[in-house]
């Protein structure tokens, strides 16, 4: 029996979490409701210390500029930039590539880019977005084709294709991506790509970065997720592009100064934290064979590190996330009642893997299966980030 | 009575943009951050008075930094961070903060939050950061056009020059909607019996005022106004924690709550949500307390600097009041680009310029052994060329000023 280590006084939701947040004093909570949640360990700290401490904005920090260089190349690159956060990487990359007005960019309508940038993209660039459902998992030339504007009339013409990879944890296609790549240079079309989790995709498929990097116009890594950094995403492409995000990075505030130490976290991170990753896919595998052994289903494939996890008919999804928060100081997203998205990353060991089987499983056993909601499917286009199934 | 002040105040408007007089910003553009390849000793300390901005985080910092909260400060879950919040706001007299990625960053947050809704502008000092320096936000951001300011006195604006610039609402201006004040400027004080003129006349006419206080720490120090007292007279203000602070990254917007709750939203559309931020709220918290009782020390150093550039026949563009020391090295008949800057590096000291003017900015880790390297350094170039001239009977350059 597990004892509670830690009641938590409200019904679980992200953002009123201060109860329940982590404390020196308490045990650690295991959050696998993202990625980002991954903390600093006091490792990198020390690696900060080493760090040069030159001035980032007139681009004289070595840390950094080291940092930048290293991962350009692993995407197949000329050049670097180290910002704040992938909402700033990603509105950069389409920024340097939307010139002048009217002008649009073409995506995937669950895209981050879409859905979770505050409305970035009208505001940074002047730009609509035409937000394509893919018939698919992921777009295909097929789907642009035939949703790209032409229009120099009335119509905000495509000029940029914005691709997500991995998106929802699921991972797009190289020679679908290489088919778009060709398809964007033959009719004029920039492409970017929002990376954050290209980590993932390259791990599971043991395809280089390169071979993703190297199609794309603009790439924007993130180094706060699964590689685990506490902060930072890059934007990768040539010099000249990346000269001029530079410039808009400093527009929109994120001109920074001393960066030496969050650079060489990052940079430690690609070696430590990186390498770990097919494990923790694995280790995601498992947990999704143990619910589904259960009698829980996926909304999605899970092809990386992520679970689109449906308890309907099994657990009510509060239930289950209060047990786990009380009894394993499990921490997933029950926002929703029907549907969850699980996400581990390398600090979820095999120990909470099994301790979340072991709850859940009992938990289950204790409750009694609960009836069907009824009739009507799961309408997954509610839940973060929107799950839609496959039409 | 509305229409009567419209016809008043516009009558009085100054459009002073035109002879703005470019200070030592437009003179140290290229050098200011020179990329001049060090030529003195390697392993010898360096100093660096380019600016307060290249402060550098200590080891002690990076301790602070392993001790501090590790959580999402997206999802506002990280204690550290609330607590960098939570003191400045109450330093200032104010309900909240946002701690963000730079001074630009939380300079554009404020403004763009108090303009709503276009047309609208900004009225600033003509020689204003937020108007100068940072990529043309106030418009990129918030679709807002700035009437500048000159400063006759040459040191700060004053409330009748602020008011003359004001623009009222009519069927062909945008209306006038925020009053953003800078504090310390070039190092300068703006006295806080002008700062409460310009905030009452501000809110009379339901005006916002912004503060862009990236020094305001240095102006506090110098003058004894508590920073609270500053608080009062603004709406919002952002105060720079990377400059002479001492941290490595970061800024902060102070304000009431809704302010900054919509502050955060905008933040995020900035791009500037991030994630374990912990650790740099600590360092800049560490700072506060660490490092801004050292100021005073800084400002006597950098007196003592100036005074005896002036007895060297080296004349200062502006008062020297805190930190900063703006010289014009013409009358002495030296370059500070091709004569200073290379001797000052033989001695491991950075400073910038262009021509013969130069802004000098000292910070903690400028101590007094560096202040009279400098003037050694000084004084024997000065006195070479005067030797020189006096062989040449060279005509020494006039300047206005």
């Amino acid at each position: 029996m597990f004892s509670s280590l830690l009641k938590c006084r409200r019904v679980f939701l992200p953002k009123h979490s201060q109860l329940c947040s982590y404390s020196v004093v308490s045990k650690e909570i295991y959050d696998i409701s993202s990625d980002t949640a991954t903390k600093p360990t006091d490792a990198m700290f020390d690696v900060m210390k080493q760090a040069s401490k030159e001035d980032d904005v007139f681009g004289m920090d070595s840390t950094t500029n080291s940092l930048e260089s290293h991962v350009a190349k692993m995407l197949g690159h000329e050049s670097a930039l180290f910002c704040a956060s992938g909402s700033m990487t990603n509105q950069l990359g389409l920024r340097v590539s939307l010139k002048q007005p009217p002008h649009s960019v073409l995506a995937d309508a669950r895209s981050h880019i879409n859905l979770y940038e505050c409305g970035g993209l009208a505001y940074h660039s002047q730009a609509p977005l035409t937000a394509v459902m893919p018939r698919g998992a992921h777009l295909t030339v097929h789907d642009i084709e035939r949703h790209v504007i032409k229009d120099d009339l009335c119509g905000a013409m495509t000029k940029v294709i914005a691709v997500e990879n991995t998106l929802n944890g699921t991972i797009m296609d190289v020679n679908e991506l290489q088919s778009i790549s060709k398809y964007a240079k033959e009719h004029g079309y920039l492409l970017h790509m929002d990376g954050a989790r290209l980590w993932e995709a390259s791990a599971a498929k043991n395809i280089p970065l390169s071979a993703y990097g190297s199609l794309c116009d603009t790439v924007s890594v993130c180094v706060s997720k699964g590689v685990g950094a506490p902060i930072g995403s890059l934007l990768v492409s040539d010099n000249e592009t990346i000269r001029k995000a530079r410039h808009l990075r400093k527009l929109m505030g994120g001109g920074w100064r001393q960066s030496g130490g969050l650079a060489a976290v990052a940079d430690y991170c690609l070696e430590n934290v990186l390498p770990t990753m097919k494990d923790t896919q694995k280790r995601t595998q498992r947990l999704w064979e143990g619910l589904e052994e259960l009698g829980m289903k996926a909304l999605l494939p899970v092809e990386t590190n992520m679970i689109f996890i449906d308890t309907r008919g099994i657990i009510p999804m509060k239930l289950w996330a209060n047990h786990l928060l009380e009894y394993g100081n499990i921490k997933i997203d029950a926002s929703d009642d029907r549907a969850s998205r699980i996400v581990l990353h390398y600090q979820i060991t095999d120990n909470v893997v099994d301790l979340m089987l072991d709850i859940t499983r009992k938990l289950i056993h204790d409750a009694g299966t609960k009836p069907d909601d009824g009739p009507t499917p799961v309408d997954a286009s509610h839940i973060y980030p929107s799950a839609s199934p496959i039409i | 009575m509305m229409m009567l002040r419209t016809a008043t105040v516009s009558a009085r408007r100054c459009f002073t943009s035109s002879a703005s007089r470019p200070l030592y910003i437009h003179n140290n553009l290229q050098n200011d951050q020179s990329h001049h390849l060090p030529n003195g000793d390697p392993d010898a300390k360096w100093y660096d008075l380019r600016s307060d901005t290249v402060t550098a985080p200590t080891d002690e910092m990076f301790e602070v930094m392993k001790n501090a909260t590790r959580n999402d400060s997206v999802f506002e879950e990280d204690a550290s961070v609330h607590e960098l919040e939570r003191h400045v706001a109450e330093l200032c007299g104010h309900e909240a903060s946002l701690f963000c990625a730079s001074g630009t960053m939380t300079n554009q947050l404020g403004l763009r939050v108090h303009l709503t809704q276009p047309p609208h502008s900004v009225v600033c000092d003509s020689r204003s950061h937020v108007h100068l320096w940072e990529a043309g936000g106030i418009a990129f951001h918030s679709r807002a056009s700035v009437s500048p300011v000159i400063a006759r006195n040459g040191t700060h604006v004053t409330a009748s020059e602020i008011e003359g610039n004001l623009i009222e609402r009519d069927l062909h201006t945008a209306p006038t909607r925020v009053v953003s004040l800078e504090n310390t400027l070039s190092g300068m004080v703006l006295p806080i019996k002008e700062i409460q003129a310009i905030s009452d006349m501000a809110r009379d006419r339901g005006l916002a005022m912004h503060l862009d206080g990236a020094r305001l720490w240095n102006a506090h120090v110098a003058s004894g106004v508590p920073m609270h007292d500053y608080g009062k007279c603004f709406d919002s203000m952002s105060l720079c924690l990377s400059k002479g602070v001492g941290a490595p990254i970061g800024s902060i917007l102070v304000g009431n709550r809704d302010f900054i709750d919509r502050a955060r939203h905008f933040r995020k559309l900035f791009g500037g949500g991030w994630r374990q931020a912990g650790s740099i709220a600590a360092a800049a918290k560490f700072c506060i307390d660490t490092v801004v009782p050292t100021m005073a020390e800084t400002h006597a150093l950098t007196r003592s600097l100036a005074d005896q550039l002036v007895d060297m026949g080296i004349d200062l563009q502006c008062p020297s009041h805190t930190n900063m020391v703006l010289i014009d090295t013409a009358r002495a008949g030296v370059s500070v680009q091709d004569d200073l800057i290379p001797a000052l590096l033989r001695k491991n000291i950075k400073i910038g310029g262009m021509g013969s003017k130069s802004r000098i900015v000292l910070h903690h880790q400028i101590d007094q052994e560096c202040v009279d390297a400098m003037i050694q350094v000084f004084r024997d170039v000065v006195s070479q060329h005067n030797t020189q001239r006096f062989q040449q009977e060279e005509k020494p350059v006039a300047v206005a000023l």
